[in-house]
Protein backbone atom coordinates (compact mmCIF):
# COMPACT_ATOMS: atom_id res chain seq x y z
CA UNK A 1 0.00 0.00 0.00
CA UNK A 2 2.89 2.34 0.92
CA UNK A 3 4.55 1.53 -2.38
CA UNK A 4 1.26 2.17 -4.20
CA UNK A 5 0.97 5.68 -2.73
CA UNK A 6 4.66 6.29 -3.29
CA UNK A 7 4.26 5.46 -6.98
CA UNK A 8 1.12 7.62 -7.30
CA UNK A 9 2.96 10.49 -5.59
CA UNK A 10 5.97 9.96 -7.85
CA UNK A 11 3.69 10.07 -10.88
CA UNK A 12 2.19 13.42 -9.84
CA UNK A 13 5.56 14.83 -8.84
CA UNK A 14 6.96 13.72 -12.17
CA UNK A 15 4.70 16.29 -13.80
CA UNK A 16 6.58 19.08 -12.00
CA UNK A 17 9.95 17.39 -12.23
CA UNK A 18 9.76 16.97 -15.97
CA UNK A 19 9.81 20.77 -16.28
CA UNK A 20 10.00 22.13 -19.85
CA UNK A 21 9.93 18.69 -21.44
CA UNK A 22 6.64 17.93 -19.66
CA UNK A 23 5.17 21.31 -20.59
CA UNK A 24 6.24 20.79 -24.20
CA UNK A 25 4.64 17.37 -24.15
CA UNK A 26 1.35 18.78 -22.83
CA UNK A 27 1.36 21.48 -25.53
CA UNK A 28 1.97 18.91 -28.29
CA UNK A 29 -0.73 16.52 -27.01
CA UNK A 30 -3.17 19.42 -26.60
CA UNK A 31 -2.53 20.58 -30.19
CA UNK A 32 -2.88 17.00 -31.43
CA UNK A 33 -6.20 16.57 -29.65
CA UNK A 34 -7.46 19.91 -30.93
CA UNK A 35 -6.55 18.76 -34.44
CA UNK A 36 -8.31 15.43 -33.92
CA UNK A 37 -11.34 17.13 -32.32
CA UNK A 38 -11.81 19.68 -35.10
CA UNK A 39 -10.99 17.03 -37.70
CA UNK A 40 -13.67 14.75 -36.28
CA UNK A 41 -16.35 17.45 -36.22
CA UNK A 42 -15.44 18.61 -39.75
CA UNK A 43 -15.51 15.03 -41.08
CA UNK A 44 -18.77 14.25 -39.32
CA UNK A 45 -20.50 17.44 -40.49
CA UNK A 46 -19.29 17.02 -44.07
CA UNK A 47 -20.80 13.53 -44.18
CA UNK A 48 -24.01 14.77 -42.48
CA UNK A 49 -24.25 17.60 -45.00
CA UNK A 50 -23.96 15.20 -47.92
CA UNK A 51 -26.59 12.95 -46.35
CA UNK A 52 -28.85 16.00 -45.82
CA UNK A 53 -28.58 16.83 -49.50
CA UNK A 54 -29.57 13.27 -50.29
CA UNK A 55 -32.51 13.39 -47.86
CA UNK A 56 -33.93 16.37 -49.76
CA UNK A 57 -34.39 14.16 -52.79
CA UNK A 58 -38.01 13.38 -53.64
CA UNK A 59 -40.18 11.92 -56.41
CA UNK A 60 -43.17 13.79 -57.81
CA UNK A 61 -45.99 11.65 -59.21
CA UNK A 62 -48.47 13.57 -61.37
CA UNK A 63 -51.96 12.10 -61.51
CA UNK A 64 -54.34 12.38 -64.40
CA UNK A 65 -56.84 15.15 -63.95
CA UNK A 66 -60.42 14.17 -63.17
CA UNK A 67 -59.28 10.99 -61.37
CA UNK A 68 -62.13 9.91 -59.11
CA UNK A 69 -61.47 10.29 -55.37
CA UNK A 70 -61.94 6.56 -54.79
CA UNK A 71 -59.10 5.76 -57.18
CA UNK A 72 -56.93 8.40 -55.56
CA UNK A 73 -57.62 6.80 -52.21
CA UNK A 74 -56.77 3.34 -53.53
CA UNK A 75 -53.56 4.66 -55.09
CA UNK A 76 -52.59 6.28 -51.78
CA UNK A 77 -53.10 2.93 -50.08
CA UNK A 78 -50.99 1.22 -52.73
CA UNK A 79 -48.18 3.75 -52.19
CA UNK A 80 -48.40 3.03 -48.48
CA UNK A 81 -47.46 -0.58 -49.25
CA UNK A 82 -44.13 0.47 -50.81
CA UNK A 83 -41.44 -0.43 -48.25
CA UNK A 84 -39.08 2.15 -49.76
CA UNK A 85 -41.42 5.11 -49.20
CA UNK A 86 -41.02 7.11 -45.99
CA UNK A 87 -43.50 9.96 -46.50
CA UNK A 88 -46.40 10.62 -48.89
CA UNK A 89 -47.72 14.15 -49.41
CA UNK A 90 -50.78 14.63 -51.62
CA UNK A 91 -50.99 17.94 -53.46
CA UNK A 92 -54.44 18.53 -55.00
CA UNK A 93 -54.96 20.78 -58.03
CA UNK A 94 -56.30 23.50 -55.74
CA UNK A 95 -53.29 23.22 -53.41
CA UNK A 96 -50.99 23.37 -56.44
CA UNK A 97 -52.79 26.55 -57.58
CA UNK A 98 -52.41 28.03 -54.10
CA UNK A 99 -48.71 27.13 -54.14
CA UNK A 100 -48.38 28.81 -57.55
CA UNK A 101 -49.99 31.96 -56.14
CA UNK A 102 -47.68 31.92 -53.13
CA UNK A 103 -44.59 31.43 -55.26
CA UNK A 104 -45.33 33.71 -58.23
CA UNK A 105 -47.78 36.20 -56.73
CA UNK A 106 -50.35 35.69 -59.49
CA UNK A 107 -53.52 33.68 -59.60
CA UNK A 108 -53.43 30.92 -62.22
CA UNK A 109 -57.10 31.58 -63.06
CA UNK A 110 -56.29 35.19 -64.02
CA UNK A 111 -53.84 33.88 -66.61
CA UNK A 112 -55.54 30.83 -68.06
CA UNK A 113 -59.17 30.91 -66.90
CA UNK A 114 -58.75 27.32 -65.74
CA UNK A 115 -56.41 25.36 -63.44
CA UNK A 116 -53.95 23.36 -65.58
CA UNK A 117 -52.05 22.02 -62.58
CA UNK A 118 -52.64 18.31 -62.06
CA UNK A 119 -52.92 16.72 -58.65
CA UNK A 120 -49.71 15.08 -57.53
CA UNK A 121 -47.99 13.07 -54.83
CA UNK A 122 -44.60 14.05 -53.42
CA UNK A 123 -42.79 10.97 -52.15
CA UNK A 124 -39.81 10.90 -49.81
CA UNK A 125 -37.85 7.69 -49.63
CA UNK A 126 -36.36 5.97 -46.63
CA UNK A 127 -32.55 6.53 -46.30
CA UNK A 128 -31.52 3.06 -47.61
CA UNK A 129 -33.68 3.58 -50.71
CA UNK A 130 -32.20 6.97 -51.59
CA UNK A 131 -30.07 5.54 -54.36
CA UNK A 132 -30.40 5.46 -58.09
CA UNK A 133 -31.19 1.74 -58.38
CA UNK A 134 -33.98 1.80 -55.77
CA UNK A 135 -35.43 5.05 -57.10
CA UNK A 136 -35.59 3.68 -60.66
CA UNK A 137 -37.28 0.52 -59.45
CA UNK A 138 -39.88 2.50 -57.44
CA UNK A 139 -40.51 4.81 -60.39
CA UNK A 140 -41.01 1.86 -62.77
CA UNK A 141 -43.53 0.30 -60.43
CA UNK A 142 -45.42 3.58 -59.95
CA UNK A 143 -45.61 4.19 -63.69
CA UNK A 144 -47.60 0.99 -64.08
CA UNK A 145 -50.63 2.52 -62.31
CA UNK A 146 -53.13 3.74 -64.95
CA UNK A 147 -53.97 6.92 -63.03
CA UNK A 148 -50.34 8.04 -63.11
CA UNK A 149 -49.69 10.65 -65.76
CA UNK A 150 -46.02 11.38 -65.22
CA UNK A 151 -43.25 10.68 -62.69
CA UNK A 152 -40.47 13.20 -62.20
CA UNK A 153 -37.28 13.04 -60.17
CA UNK A 154 -33.84 14.63 -60.36
CA UNK A 155 -31.95 11.78 -61.97
CA UNK A 156 -28.80 13.75 -62.79
CA UNK A 157 -28.65 15.09 -59.23
CA UNK A 158 -28.81 11.56 -57.88
CA UNK A 159 -26.21 10.32 -60.35
CA UNK A 160 -23.79 13.10 -59.36
CA UNK A 161 -24.41 12.54 -55.67
CA UNK A 162 -23.81 8.82 -56.05
CA UNK A 163 -20.61 9.43 -57.96
CA UNK A 164 -19.12 11.93 -55.49
CA UNK A 165 -20.51 10.86 -52.12
CA UNK A 166 -18.29 7.79 -51.98
CA UNK A 167 -15.32 9.89 -53.03
CA UNK A 168 -16.10 12.51 -50.39
CA UNK A 169 -16.53 9.79 -47.75
CA UNK A 170 -13.20 8.16 -48.61
CA UNK A 171 -11.42 11.55 -48.73
CA UNK A 172 -12.86 12.73 -45.41
CA UNK A 173 -12.18 9.44 -43.60
CA UNK A 174 -8.65 9.19 -45.05
CA UNK A 175 -7.77 12.76 -44.04
CA UNK A 176 -9.17 12.14 -40.56
CA UNK A 177 -7.22 8.89 -40.12
CA UNK A 178 -3.96 10.46 -41.35
CA UNK A 179 -4.52 13.45 -39.07
CA UNK A 180 -5.16 11.18 -36.10
CA UNK A 181 -2.10 9.04 -36.81
CA UNK A 182 0.17 12.07 -37.18
CA UNK A 183 -1.20 13.46 -33.92
CA UNK A 184 -0.67 10.20 -32.07
CA UNK A 185 2.90 9.85 -33.38
CA UNK A 186 3.67 13.47 -32.42
CA UNK A 187 2.22 13.01 -28.96
CA UNK A 188 4.01 9.71 -28.48
CA UNK A 189 7.36 11.22 -29.51
CA UNK A 190 6.95 14.18 -27.21
CA UNK A 191 6.30 11.81 -24.29
CA UNK A 192 9.36 9.85 -25.34
CA UNK A 193 11.38 13.07 -25.15
CA UNK A 194 10.03 13.78 -21.66
CA UNK A 195 11.07 10.35 -20.46
CA UNK A 196 14.41 10.59 -22.26
CA UNK A 197 15.12 13.84 -20.43
CA UNK A 198 14.72 11.93 -17.14
CA UNK A 199 16.51 8.74 -18.08
CA UNK A 200 18.91 9.26 -15.16
CA UNK A 201 15.96 8.61 -12.82
CA UNK A 202 15.36 5.28 -14.55
CA UNK A 203 19.06 4.33 -14.41
CA UNK A 204 19.30 5.24 -10.71
CA UNK A 205 16.10 3.39 -9.82
CA UNK A 206 17.41 0.27 -11.55
CA UNK A 207 20.77 0.59 -9.81
CA UNK A 208 19.19 0.70 -6.35
CA UNK A 209 17.18 -2.42 -7.07
CA UNK A 210 13.85 -1.29 -8.48
CA UNK A 211 11.94 -3.87 -10.49
CA UNK A 212 10.83 -2.93 -14.00
CA UNK A 213 7.23 -2.48 -12.82
CA UNK A 214 8.36 -0.17 -10.03
CA UNK A 215 10.33 1.95 -12.52
CA UNK A 216 7.50 1.90 -15.06
CA UNK A 217 4.55 2.80 -12.83
CA UNK A 218 5.30 6.48 -12.05
CA UNK A 219 6.05 7.18 -15.71
CA UNK A 220 2.78 5.60 -16.82
CA UNK A 221 0.88 7.63 -14.22
CA UNK A 222 2.73 10.76 -15.31
CA UNK A 223 2.05 10.06 -19.01
CA UNK A 224 -1.64 9.43 -18.34
CA UNK A 225 -1.90 12.62 -16.29
CA UNK A 226 -0.20 14.57 -19.08
CA UNK A 227 -2.69 13.12 -21.57
CA UNK A 228 -5.62 13.84 -19.26
CA UNK A 229 -4.51 17.41 -18.61
CA UNK A 230 -3.95 17.99 -22.33
CA UNK A 231 -7.39 16.57 -23.12
CA UNK A 232 -9.07 18.90 -20.61
CA UNK A 233 -7.16 21.83 -22.07
CA UNK A 234 -8.10 20.78 -25.62
CA UNK A 235 -11.76 20.34 -24.58
CA UNK A 236 -11.85 23.87 -23.15
CA UNK A 237 -10.25 25.36 -26.29
CA UNK A 238 -12.55 23.44 -28.65
CA UNK A 239 -15.60 24.29 -26.51
CA UNK A 240 -14.75 27.99 -26.48
CA UNK A 241 -14.08 27.98 -30.23
CA UNK A 242 -17.44 26.37 -30.97
CA UNK A 243 -19.17 28.75 -28.54
CA UNK A 244 -17.63 31.71 -30.38
CA UNK A 245 -18.42 30.18 -33.78
CA UNK A 246 -22.05 29.42 -32.89
CA UNK A 247 -22.82 32.69 -31.13
CA UNK A 248 -20.86 35.30 -33.03
CA UNK A 249 -20.05 33.90 -36.46
CA UNK A 250 -23.20 31.89 -37.15
CA UNK A 251 -24.81 34.76 -39.06
CA UNK A 252 -21.77 34.93 -41.40
CA UNK A 253 -21.07 31.24 -41.83
CA UNK A 254 -24.54 29.78 -41.46
CA UNK A 255 -22.81 26.88 -39.76
CA UNK A 256 -23.51 25.68 -36.27
CA UNK A 257 -21.21 23.10 -34.73
CA UNK A 258 -23.09 20.87 -32.34
CA UNK A 259 -21.07 18.63 -30.09
CA UNK A 260 -22.31 16.55 -27.19
CA UNK A 261 -20.77 15.79 -23.83
CA UNK A 262 -19.90 12.39 -25.26
CA UNK A 263 -17.56 14.13 -27.72
CA UNK A 264 -15.72 15.82 -24.83
CA UNK A 265 -15.76 12.56 -22.88
CA UNK A 266 -14.24 10.79 -25.88
CA UNK A 267 -11.57 13.47 -26.12
CA UNK A 268 -10.63 12.98 -22.45
CA UNK A 269 -10.48 9.20 -22.87
CA UNK A 270 -8.43 9.54 -26.07
CA UNK A 271 -6.01 12.01 -24.44
CA UNK A 272 -5.49 9.79 -21.41
CA UNK A 273 -4.97 6.75 -23.64
CA UNK A 274 -2.48 8.67 -25.78
CA UNK A 275 -0.54 9.53 -22.62
CA UNK A 276 -0.69 5.98 -21.29
CA UNK A 277 0.22 4.25 -24.57
CA UNK A 278 2.90 6.86 -25.39
CA UNK A 279 4.59 6.46 -22.03
CA UNK A 280 4.30 2.65 -22.15
CA UNK A 281 6.05 2.62 -25.53
CA UNK A 282 8.68 5.14 -24.45
CA UNK A 283 9.61 3.51 -21.15
CA UNK A 284 9.92 0.07 -22.78
CA UNK A 285 13.06 1.24 -24.56
CA UNK A 286 14.76 2.15 -21.29
CA UNK A 287 13.86 -1.07 -19.54
CA UNK A 288 15.15 -3.48 -22.15
CA UNK B 1 30.71 -14.27 -1.18
CA UNK B 2 31.76 -13.07 -4.67
CA UNK B 3 33.46 -15.49 -7.01
CA UNK B 4 34.60 -15.05 -10.60
CA UNK B 5 35.04 -18.36 -12.43
CA UNK B 6 37.27 -17.92 -15.48
CA UNK B 7 35.32 -14.84 -16.57
CA UNK B 8 35.83 -13.11 -19.90
CA UNK B 9 33.78 -10.14 -20.96
CA UNK B 10 34.47 -7.71 -23.79
CA UNK B 11 32.18 -5.08 -25.13
CA UNK B 12 32.40 -2.42 -27.82
CA UNK B 13 35.85 -1.06 -28.38
CA UNK B 14 36.80 -1.41 -24.72
CA UNK B 15 39.05 -4.22 -23.72
CA UNK B 16 36.86 -5.64 -20.94
CA UNK B 17 38.33 -8.50 -18.89
CA UNK B 18 39.87 -11.89 -19.74
CA UNK B 19 40.01 -15.17 -17.85
CA UNK B 20 39.37 -13.68 -14.42
CA UNK B 21 39.42 -16.02 -11.44
CA UNK B 22 38.80 -14.16 -8.22
CA UNK B 23 37.17 -14.67 -4.86
CA UNK B 24 36.18 -11.95 -2.40
CA UNK B 25 35.07 -12.83 1.11
CA UNK B 26 32.49 -11.26 3.40
CA UNK B 27 33.80 -8.20 5.26
CA UNK B 28 36.89 -7.76 3.07
CA UNK B 29 38.26 -4.40 1.95
CA UNK B 30 39.55 -4.68 -1.62
CA UNK B 31 41.27 -2.19 -3.86
CA UNK B 32 41.01 -2.81 -7.59
CA UNK B 33 43.77 -0.74 -9.12
CA UNK B 34 44.99 -0.13 -12.62
CA UNK B 35 45.11 2.53 -15.25
CA UNK B 36 42.00 3.87 -16.98
CA UNK B 37 40.49 1.24 -19.28
CA UNK B 38 42.27 -1.61 -17.47
CA UNK B 39 38.96 -3.33 -16.72
CA UNK B 40 38.26 -2.25 -13.10
CA UNK B 41 34.80 -0.86 -13.85
CA UNK B 42 33.99 -3.94 -15.93
CA UNK B 43 34.67 -6.12 -12.89
CA UNK B 44 32.32 -3.98 -10.78
CA UNK B 45 29.63 -4.03 -13.47
CA UNK B 46 29.89 -7.80 -13.60
CA UNK B 47 29.27 -7.90 -9.84
CA UNK B 48 26.07 -5.86 -9.98
CA UNK B 49 25.14 -7.65 -13.20
CA UNK B 50 25.04 -4.64 -15.43
CA UNK B 51 27.22 -6.83 -17.69
CA UNK B 52 27.28 -10.57 -18.17
CA UNK B 53 30.29 -12.73 -18.93
CA UNK B 54 30.76 -14.11 -22.42
CA UNK B 55 32.71 -16.95 -20.84
CA UNK B 56 32.67 -18.23 -17.28
CA UNK B 57 30.37 -17.01 -14.53
CA UNK B 58 30.16 -14.68 -11.57
CA UNK B 59 28.47 -15.85 -8.39
CA UNK B 60 27.38 -13.36 -5.73
CA UNK B 61 25.96 -15.26 -2.78
CA UNK B 62 23.14 -17.26 -4.38
CA UNK B 63 22.96 -15.20 -7.58
CA UNK B 64 24.69 -16.99 -10.44
CA UNK B 65 25.23 -14.92 -13.61
CA UNK B 66 24.83 -18.01 -15.79
CA UNK B 67 21.40 -18.83 -14.35
CA UNK B 68 19.97 -15.56 -13.08
CA UNK B 69 16.75 -14.27 -14.66
CA UNK B 70 16.45 -10.57 -15.46
CA UNK B 71 13.56 -10.31 -12.97
CA UNK B 72 15.92 -11.45 -10.18
CA UNK B 73 18.59 -8.80 -10.80
CA UNK B 74 16.78 -6.07 -8.77
CA UNK B 75 16.94 -8.41 -5.75
CA UNK B 76 20.71 -8.78 -6.19
CA UNK B 77 21.10 -5.01 -6.43
CA UNK B 78 19.28 -4.57 -3.14
CA UNK B 79 22.19 -6.50 -1.56
CA UNK B 80 24.88 -4.55 -3.40
CA UNK B 81 25.54 -0.87 -2.72
CA UNK B 82 27.13 1.22 -5.45
CA UNK B 83 28.81 4.59 -5.55
CA UNK B 84 30.22 6.33 -8.59
CA UNK B 85 32.64 9.10 -9.48
CA UNK B 86 29.74 11.24 -10.75
CA UNK B 87 27.60 10.40 -7.64
CA UNK B 88 24.47 9.74 -9.77
CA UNK B 89 22.18 11.61 -7.42
CA UNK B 90 18.76 12.73 -8.62
CA UNK B 91 18.67 16.50 -8.69
CA UNK B 92 14.89 16.59 -8.89
CA UNK B 93 14.59 15.54 -5.23
CA UNK B 94 16.24 16.33 -1.92
CA UNK B 95 18.82 14.35 0.06
CA UNK B 96 16.19 12.52 2.11
CA UNK B 97 14.27 11.43 -1.00
CA UNK B 98 17.46 10.32 -2.78
CA UNK B 99 18.40 8.06 0.11
CA UNK B 100 14.84 6.85 0.81
CA UNK B 101 14.42 5.74 -2.82
CA UNK B 102 16.59 2.68 -2.12
CA UNK B 103 14.17 1.59 0.58
CA UNK B 104 10.95 2.39 -1.27
CA UNK B 105 12.01 0.07 -4.09
CA UNK B 106 12.43 -2.66 -1.47
CA UNK B 107 8.92 -2.02 -0.10
CA UNK B 108 9.91 -0.86 3.39
CA UNK B 109 7.36 0.77 5.67
CA UNK B 110 7.36 4.58 5.92
CA UNK B 111 8.30 4.66 9.60
CA UNK B 112 11.23 2.33 9.07
CA UNK B 113 12.33 4.27 6.00
CA UNK B 114 12.36 7.50 8.00
CA UNK B 115 14.29 5.94 10.85
CA UNK B 116 16.87 4.31 8.62
CA UNK B 117 17.40 7.39 6.42
CA UNK B 118 17.98 9.71 9.39
CA UNK B 119 20.32 7.14 10.97
CA UNK B 120 22.41 6.66 7.88
CA UNK B 121 22.59 10.39 7.13
CA UNK B 122 23.85 10.98 10.67
CA UNK B 123 26.31 8.15 10.19
CA UNK B 124 27.81 9.85 7.10
CA UNK B 125 27.70 13.26 8.82
CA UNK B 126 24.86 14.77 6.81
CA UNK B 127 22.16 14.93 9.50
CA UNK B 128 22.00 18.69 8.96
CA UNK B 129 21.55 18.49 5.19
CA UNK B 130 18.47 16.25 5.05
CA UNK B 131 16.25 18.57 3.02
CA UNK B 132 18.93 20.09 0.83
CA UNK B 133 18.96 19.57 -2.89
CA UNK B 134 22.10 17.73 -4.11
CA UNK B 135 23.01 20.82 -6.18
CA UNK B 136 23.34 22.81 -2.95
CA UNK B 137 25.98 20.43 -1.59
CA UNK B 138 29.74 20.25 -2.10
CA UNK B 139 31.28 17.36 -4.06
CA UNK B 140 32.30 15.58 -0.85
CA UNK B 141 28.83 15.95 0.61
CA UNK B 142 27.24 14.63 -2.59
CA UNK B 143 29.47 11.57 -2.48
CA UNK B 144 28.44 11.01 1.14
CA UNK B 145 24.77 11.16 0.10
CA UNK B 146 25.57 8.51 -2.51
CA UNK B 147 27.22 6.41 0.19
CA UNK B 148 24.21 6.89 2.44
CA UNK B 149 21.93 5.75 -0.39
CA UNK B 150 24.05 2.65 -0.87
CA UNK B 151 24.35 1.90 2.87
CA UNK B 152 20.76 2.46 3.88
CA UNK B 153 19.70 -0.89 2.45
CA UNK B 154 22.43 -2.62 4.52
CA UNK B 155 24.25 -4.19 1.59
CA UNK B 156 26.62 -7.13 1.92
CA UNK B 157 29.09 -5.35 -0.30
CA UNK B 158 29.71 -1.73 -1.21
CA UNK B 159 31.17 -1.12 -4.69
CA UNK B 160 32.91 2.20 -5.27
CA UNK B 161 33.95 3.12 -8.80
CA UNK B 162 36.59 5.89 -8.66
CA UNK B 163 34.80 7.40 -5.64
CA UNK B 164 37.37 10.16 -5.17
CA UNK B 165 37.72 11.05 -8.84
CA UNK B 166 35.90 14.36 -8.41
CA UNK B 167 37.07 15.18 -4.89
CA UNK B 168 40.03 17.13 -3.52
CA UNK B 169 42.69 15.28 -1.43
CA UNK B 170 41.32 16.33 1.98
CA UNK B 171 37.77 15.26 1.14
CA UNK B 172 39.12 12.06 -0.44
CA UNK B 173 40.89 11.27 2.81
CA UNK B 174 37.66 11.82 4.81
CA UNK B 175 35.81 9.60 2.38
CA UNK B 176 38.33 6.78 2.79
CA UNK B 177 37.97 7.05 6.57
CA UNK B 178 34.23 6.70 6.15
CA UNK B 179 34.59 3.65 3.88
CA UNK B 180 36.98 2.09 6.43
CA UNK B 181 34.43 2.64 9.19
CA UNK B 182 31.72 1.06 7.08
CA UNK B 183 33.99 -1.93 6.45
CA UNK B 184 34.73 -2.25 10.15
CA UNK B 185 30.98 -2.59 10.70
CA UNK B 186 31.06 -5.76 8.58
CA UNK B 187 30.27 -4.60 5.04
CA UNK B 188 32.66 -5.72 2.35
CA UNK B 189 34.03 -2.77 0.36
CA UNK B 190 35.49 -2.92 -3.14
CA UNK B 191 37.07 0.29 -4.38
CA UNK B 192 38.11 0.61 -8.01
CA UNK B 193 40.66 3.40 -8.34
CA UNK B 194 43.72 4.53 -10.19
CA UNK B 195 44.61 6.80 -7.28
CA UNK B 196 47.32 4.76 -5.56
CA UNK B 197 47.69 7.28 -2.74
CA UNK B 198 44.42 5.99 -1.25
CA UNK B 199 45.77 2.48 -0.62
CA UNK B 200 48.00 3.16 2.41
CA UNK B 201 45.04 4.80 4.18
CA UNK B 202 43.38 1.43 4.69
CA UNK B 203 45.27 -1.10 6.73
CA UNK B 204 44.62 -4.78 5.92
CA UNK B 205 43.18 -3.90 2.52
CA UNK B 206 43.65 -6.42 -0.25
CA UNK B 207 45.13 -5.07 -3.42
CA UNK B 208 44.17 -6.46 -6.80
CA UNK B 209 45.96 -4.97 -9.78
CA UNK B 210 44.25 -5.11 -13.12
CA UNK B 211 46.06 -4.55 -16.39
CA UNK B 212 44.58 -4.86 -19.88
CA UNK B 213 41.69 -6.89 -18.54
CA UNK B 214 43.76 -9.36 -16.55
CA UNK B 215 44.62 -9.61 -12.89
CA UNK B 216 48.35 -9.04 -12.48
CA UNK B 217 48.74 -10.32 -8.91
CA UNK B 218 46.31 -13.21 -8.51
CA UNK B 219 45.76 -14.17 -4.87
Amino acid sequence: MIVFWFLIKEGFRGLWRSNYAGAFSIIIITLSLILIGFGYVAARDTLVMVENIRSQFDITVFIQRETPPVELENFTKELGNFREIEKIVYVSSDSAAAQFRAEFGEDIFDILDYNPLPPSFTLSLKPPARNLASVEEVVTRIRQFPIVDEVKYRKTFLELLEKYQRLIFIAVVTVFIILTMISIILASNSIKMTIFSRRNVITTMKLVGATNNFVRAPFLIEGTLEGLGSALLAAVIIGLTFYFLNNYLHSFTGYRAIVSYRFYGGLVVLGSLMGLVGSTRAIRRFLE
Amino acid sequence: MITFFNVSCTFGKEAGVKNINLSINEGEFVFLTGSSGAGKSTLLRLIYMDLFPEKGKVVIRNFDSSKVRSSEIPFLRRKVGMIFQDFRLLEDRNVYENVALSLYVSHYKTREIRQRVYNVLNQVGLGHRVYYNPRELSGGEQQRVAIARALVKEPVVLLADEPTGNLDPRVSSDLMSLLTRINQNGTAVIVATHNYSLIPRVSNARLIQVNEGEIVNPT
